[in-house]
């Protein structure tokens, strides 16, 4: 079974 | 090199030297080290970020993707496209023409 996609994206940190 | 290019399924993704990768609960995070940045790739970013850990076109990416994930082959590219673009602003990964590597 596949699985769900969701839409990807970059995240900055604020570390 | 291209690095401020508008990307097409036609381009090659690179990924750049001098990142620390990590799963962390099923994402990935990424410390850049020369820019002192952390970042969260997530779960589908973080399968992209495996998917070029070799030099590899979009549009050769994309079915690999089709076949792990439910999603269609337009949303797909779209979608990827947006998210290497990110990459590539971060300078995360840089892009070559596809055909420049024999």
């Amino acid at each position: 079974m596949n699985k769900e996609w969701k839409q990807p994206s970059l995240e900055v940190l604020d570390v | 090199m291209i690095t401020n290019q508008k990307l097409t399924v036609n381009h090659v993704v690179v990924q750049a030297e001098g990142n620390i990768v990590s799963d962390m609960d099923g994402e990935k995070v990424m410390l850049n080290i020369s820019r002192g940045k952390y970042y969260n790739l997530g779960e589908v970013g973080g399968r992209i970020w495996d998917g070029i850990s070799a030099p590899i076109s979009i549009r050769n990416l994309v079915p690999i993707l089709m076949a792990e994930y439910n999603v269609e082959q337009s949303k797909c590219e779209d979608h990827v496209l947006s998210f290497l673009e990110q990459l590539l602003e971060e300078q995360l990964i840089y892009i070559e023409e596809e055909g420049m590597r024999q």
